[in-house]
């Protein structure tokens, strides 16, 4: 394949460095502040850039749909080298579930025509994990997710699909959308030249209306999932103390067992 | 004079910091302690590749063509992490200079512009007349651009006829006294070795700003997690008015480093003043930060085993860099006295 356009979903978050805050009303993550690129979706774009590296040629085109025009996130990964992002902004998203957000992204993602689709496993702030399955769904496009490792040979790409045990090795044709665990590579750090750059690279703006989608399809109006209820995380507990009788480590095997970890 | 900076100076201090939190962590700096080169080869790398050393370089010979009021933002966050190595010496003192010497650009410009050659810069002159200079890595560095009896000399590591350690309080530094055995006497070296002590001065100005930042917000850290007495000992007024003044100061010398760097950027007559007396106010702020961070931090801050000296040290040296206190407050009161006329002379060390 002489070109590969590949499509990144990206997701804007708010920092998890800072504390973050829900609205009393709906239980939803508060959005407004400055928003900043998801780190796991780095991979994705890192994967997406190696790609059309390696194809000698090719378009990685961003996705994200985010609150109030937000772009920090997004300059963040053109100045990593993506080479151009489409952002749905508009306020009737507010309040969008998975499925709603799906709805969005895979409209956004048929305007860049791709040969791949990439996303993250699941967002930092979300964790549904869902939503890059639905959007292959409405797309009509096979999934294959928790790669490890993600090649192109001729029509297929060729992925390392991470499971319990190991991995297994998954061929699929193109066009296709794979989701990438974290940690897999190396996200390239921006470069000045590339920071300077991303200021004048095309971010195409879409509405609801824009993407020929109705309101009732997406935001609250078409959420039919809504969060009732949010209770603190337990605290951690005090551990379990294991008197050493000779037999400990057979305990600690069982343990580590237990947690998949052997 | 515009006094903020723009999306695209703020996202290049953003970038760096968030590399060099993730590349640099405390235990890198203490790496440097433990021996080796003082400074790490792969981060040396990825500065390069960031365009960390090509900030001051102009465009056309694959640089960055920025200017001081980027390079501080830059070394702050150098500072803050208190990234061990010839940064200041290499970034903002001499690759300028290298760009601008044809038979120096020629064989170094780009593997310094991707850290994989290493530059440093030797503020300290020949200041006991003994034939030998004082250079920070000395030993270390691929090329070392010193002041050598008036002249400026472009040493490499065959060039020397010896290189003798110095130690310094802070174990991460590494310097030596070198005895120049050749080398290329740099054209126009007077000026060139002028500027480059000058953008040394307030690079070092910059990362001192960093350094205090990062002890008074370690301390902040600790006061609020240690309890004495039931309550965190940050709750106490004497700890929260002695950090309370080291955040003020260290605040305060920030602007002048900023004012420092838009005059250098715009060439002002202020240029040798207002560098010289940022350079005074980052130095004093970052000392009285470490005191008050080792106070704070009762007996633990003394112990080798916590980081709080990794950056104290560092502080301590850097402040006698460059020219000390001495040195620049000597220059701040020439030009106040003379007006504002462009002062770029150094003075010397033993001022």
């Amino acid at each position: 394949m002489l070109r590969m356009n590949v499509a990144v979903c990206v997701k804007q978050i708010p920092d998890p460095a800072a504390p973050g805050e829900l609205d009393p009303g709906t239980n939803n993550l508060v959005r407004t502040g400055k928003l900043i690129l998801d780190d796991s979706d780095a991979y994705g774009v890192e994967i997406a850039l190696r790609l059309a590296e390696q194809a000698g040629g090719g378009e990685v085109t961003l996705v994200s749909m985010a609150p109030n025009g937000e772009v920090s996130g997004l300059r963040t990964a053109l100045a990593m080298g993506a080479s151009r992002a489409i952002l749905v902004s508009d306020e009737k998203l507010a309040g969008s579930d998975a499925l709603g957000t799906a709805r969005v992204l895979a409209e956004a993602i048929k305007r860049a025509s791709p040969d791949l689709v990439l996303a993250a496993t699941e967002s930092t702030d979300g964790y549904t994990g869902t939503t890059p399955v639905q959007v292959a769904e409405l797309l009509g496009l096979p999934a294959v997710t928790f790669a490890k490792k993600v090649e192109v040979e001729g029509g297929n790409v060729k992925v390392e699909r991470q499971t319990e045990a190991g991995y297994d090795e998954v061929i699929c044709p193109l066009p296709a959308l794979v989701t990438v665990t974290a940690g897999v590579v190396e996200p390239r750090y921006p470069s000045f030249k590339g920071i300077m750059a991303a200021k004048s690279k095309p971010v195409d703006q879409l509405d609801v209306a824009g993407l020929g989608l109705s309101p009732d399809q997406v935001g609250a109006a078409g959420a039919g999932q809504r969060v009732i209820e949010v209770a603190d995380a337990e605290e951690r507990g005090a551990g379990e103390i294991v008197e050493d009788d000779g037999e400990g480590f057979a305990k600690i095997v069982a343990y580590l067992e237990q947690l998949k970890i052997v | 004079m515009k006094f903020s900076f723009t999306d695209e100076q703020i996202a290049l201090r953003d970038a760096v910091a968030d590399m060099v939190a993730k590349e640099c962590p405390a235990s890198a700096v203490r790496n440097a302690w433990e021996g080796g080169p003082g400074y790490d080869p792969s981060l040396w790398g990825r500065l390069g590749a960031m365009g960390v050393f090509g900030l001051l370089v102009p465009e056309p010979a694959g640089g960055l063509g920025m200017s001081a009021i980027e390079m501080v933002l830059v070394m702050e966050e150098v500072g803050r992490a208190a990234l061990p190595g010839p940064i200041v010496e290499q970034a903002a003192a001499a690759m300028p200079l290298v760009a601008a010497v044809p038979e120096l650009a020629e064989r170094w410009l780009e593997p310094a512009l991707a850290g994989e050659a290493v530059v440093t810069f030797g503020p300290m002159g020949d200041a006991a007349g003994r034939g030998v200079v004082g250079t920070p890595w000395g030993a270390e560095a691929d090329l070392s651009l010193v002041d050598h009896g008036g002249q400026l000399l472009a040493l490499t590591r065959d060039d020397l006829h010896s290189a003798e350690p110095v130690s310094q309080v802070d174990g991460s530094w590494r310097g030596a006294l070198l005895t120049p055995g050749g080398g290329l006497v740099v054209p126009d070296g007077d000026a060139q070795g002028r500027a480059g002590w000058e953008r040394g001065a307030l690079a070092a100005a910059a990362e001192l700003v960093g350094l205090g930042a990062r002890m008074v917000e370690m301390t902040v850290a600790y006061v609020t997690e240690r309890r004495q007495f039931g309550v965190p000992v940050g709750s106490y007024q004497a700890v929260k008015h002695h950090l309370a003044n080291a955040h003020l100061a260290v605040e305060y010398a920030r602007p002048a480093v900023y004012r420092a760097a838009w005059s250098m950027a715009r060439r002002e007559s202020t240029q040798g003043r207002d560098v010289s007396f940022a350079k005074v106010v980052a130095g004093k702020s970052a000392a009285l930060a470490g005191r008050v961070a080792l106070q704070c931090h009762g007996a633990i801050g003394y112990s080798f085993e916590h980081d709080l000296h990794l950056w104290m040290k560092r502080a301590w040296v850097l402040q006698a860099s460059w020219g000390d206190a001495a040195v620049h407050r000597a220059r701040v009161a020439r030009s106040v006295i003379a007006g504002h006329t462009l002062d770029t002379s150094q003075g010397s060390d033993e001022a």
